[in-house]
């Protein structure tokens, strides 16, 4: 055994400066991209958003696939958008990644709100047709 | 709106056709909406429509041969009647007791003893709901009336529990889910590619034809692969365990997506509150042009003054009128409505 002087040689760890700990982890209140964070809330805005705001990217709390394909794939419907695309970024983490971008009619805000009223509206097209076949569907029988 | 074309296969906007409807399953076709959506309706209709279920259970005594926890789990997974739970039940955490009420949850009771010297076997029609109520009583569909069996008493044995049903989704414990299963298939003769199938020497031989494949057209002998299409029709057929009846289902599910909706639309008006840039494009998000008056809920109508009375019916881009079929209820139906009302 030649080595074991080694782990005494080792340098000693940095030494545990009080003064300092805190200002640079802690004080890091400007955090740039959330400008819109606040507490449970259930969207942010992301930063790489364009200056004319035509492209943005949003994030989405407690929201998954359910959501997420269903809203890409209204907003890629709307002529005036020309790329949508959602991600889950992590399995663990229930976050919704959003990148709306328009050809600079609309802003990508106006693009998602249109994409959420037309899907809510689809919603209820399905609601209906789904009623009255049933409707349809239970006349027929007792006939 | 822009009436720009929602669709991409068909003119008529979605169309649903029922091909069997029972008790305990409904089997139908929806066409001219698009896979995601599809399987968003799939995906909400087995996760996040609440029903009731057995969450706390209180042993006052349990000489059975089953453990506390064991016969705790079986109970939870008897399901129980859950019609209108929406209008009737708080979620425990919205509701402001400590623990729970009746204002979030049922009471059942199982009390049960064998004095004989025959074994009693204890089934879910003896848990007790209070008298009268409805909501929180076992599903029983067997033809003898006695639901599934919880446990087993030898002489001497008791079982005397008090069990708190709560609401809840599928998301949290499967012990919610209102669906056994929803089966889902689109293109049953795979004229898009969407499965490979594997084979010895002929897929065509060995595969199984599928039972939807006689409501398309099979593709012709050398058909050329059509690369624009997309999947238009899904064959969906809802199987529930019987505490919520399927077209109850289906409805209730659209609707929560509707709600997820709404929540999002909530959020984004707050972000527009809290930011100067984000809203910049068009000063207020209720000044939007297309007509929607921006977010807000369809059981407002026009009490702020803005966007227009749903109930009088309206044409969207897929190609429904509001109301249609329906009455002149509003576009959301005269189901419930309890969830849109407060809150946003």
């Amino acid at each position: 055994m030649t080595n074991t002087q080694d782990h005494e040689t080792l340098p000693d760890a940095p030494e545990y400066d009080a003064e300092n700990a805190g200002d640079a982890e802690f004080d890091d209140d400007d955090e740039p991209l959330d400008l819109t964070r606040e507490n449970n809330a259930k969207i942010t805005m992301l930063g790489s958003a364009t200056d004319d705001d035509s492209c943005a990217s949003f994030q989405f709390e407690n929201e998954d696939h359910t959501l997420g394909n269903a809203l890409r794939w209204i907003i890629m419907k709307n002529p005036q958008v020309e790329f949508c695309g959602y991600s889950i970024p992590h399995p663990s983490e229930a976050k919704m990644n959003m990148r709306i971008q328009t050809y600079g009619e609309i802003t990508a805000k106006d693009a998602l709100i249109k994409g959420l009223a037309d899907l809510r509206d689809l919603c209820d097209v399905v609601t209906d047709k789904f009623v009255a076949e049933k409707e349809r569907f239970t006349a027929e029988k007792r006939r | 709106m822009d009436g720009f074309d929602m669709i991409d296969s068909g003119t008529d906007g979605p169309s649903v056709t029922i091909r069997k409807a029972e008790a305990s399953h409904a089997d139908f076709v929806l066409s001219n909406v698009d896979l995601a959506f599809a399987n968003s309706i799939r995906r909400i209709i087995l996760a996040e429509v609440p029903t009731l279920a057995i969450d706390l259970v209180e042993v006052i005594s349990n000489s059975s041969v089953l453990p506390d926890e064991l016969l705790s789990h079986r109970l939870g997974l008897i399901p129980l009647d859950s019609t209108n739970i929406d209008d009737k039940l708080l979620y425990t955490r919205d509701c402001d007791c400590d623990g729970y009420c009746e204002r979030c949850s049922v009471v059942l009771t199982l009390v049960a003893k064998c004095t004989g010297d025959q074994n009693v076997t204890v089934y879910a029609r003896d848990l007790a709901v209070a008298a009268g109520a409805q909501l929180g009583n076992p599903v029983i569909t067997d033809e003898a009336q006695k639901g599934s069996i919880i446990c087993k008493l030898r002489k001497g044995q008791e079982l005397n529990l008090k069990c708190i049903a709560k609401k809840g989704i599928a998301k949290e414990h499967a012990k919610w889910q209102p669906c056994a299963a929803v089966a889902f298939e689109y293109d049953p003769w795979n004229k898009l590619k969407h499965v490979d199938y594997w084979y010895e020497t002929d897929a065509k031989a060995e595969w199984p034809k599928s039972a939807n494949a006689g409501w398309e057209e099979p593709p012709l002998e050398n058909e050329p692969f059509d690369y624009n299409a997309v999947p238009g029709k899904f064959y969906m057929d809802v199987e529930t365990v019987g505490s919520l009846p399927p077209d109850e289902i289906l409805r209730q599910g659209v609707k929560y997506l509707q709600e997820k909706l709404a929540n999002v639309i909530a959020g984004v008006q707050k972000t527009a509150g809290a930011t100067g840039t984000a809203a910049s494009a068009d000063g207020d998000i209720n000044g939007m042009e297309d007509g929607y008056g921006g977010a807000r809920s369809p059981d407002m109508g026009d009490a702020n003054g803005y966007g227009r009375n749903f109930n009088d019916g309206y044409v969207t881009p897929y190609g429904g009128a509001g109301g249609g079929g329906a009455g002149a209820q509003t576009p959301f139906g005269g189901y419930g409505g309890g969830g849109y009302s407060n809150g946003w």
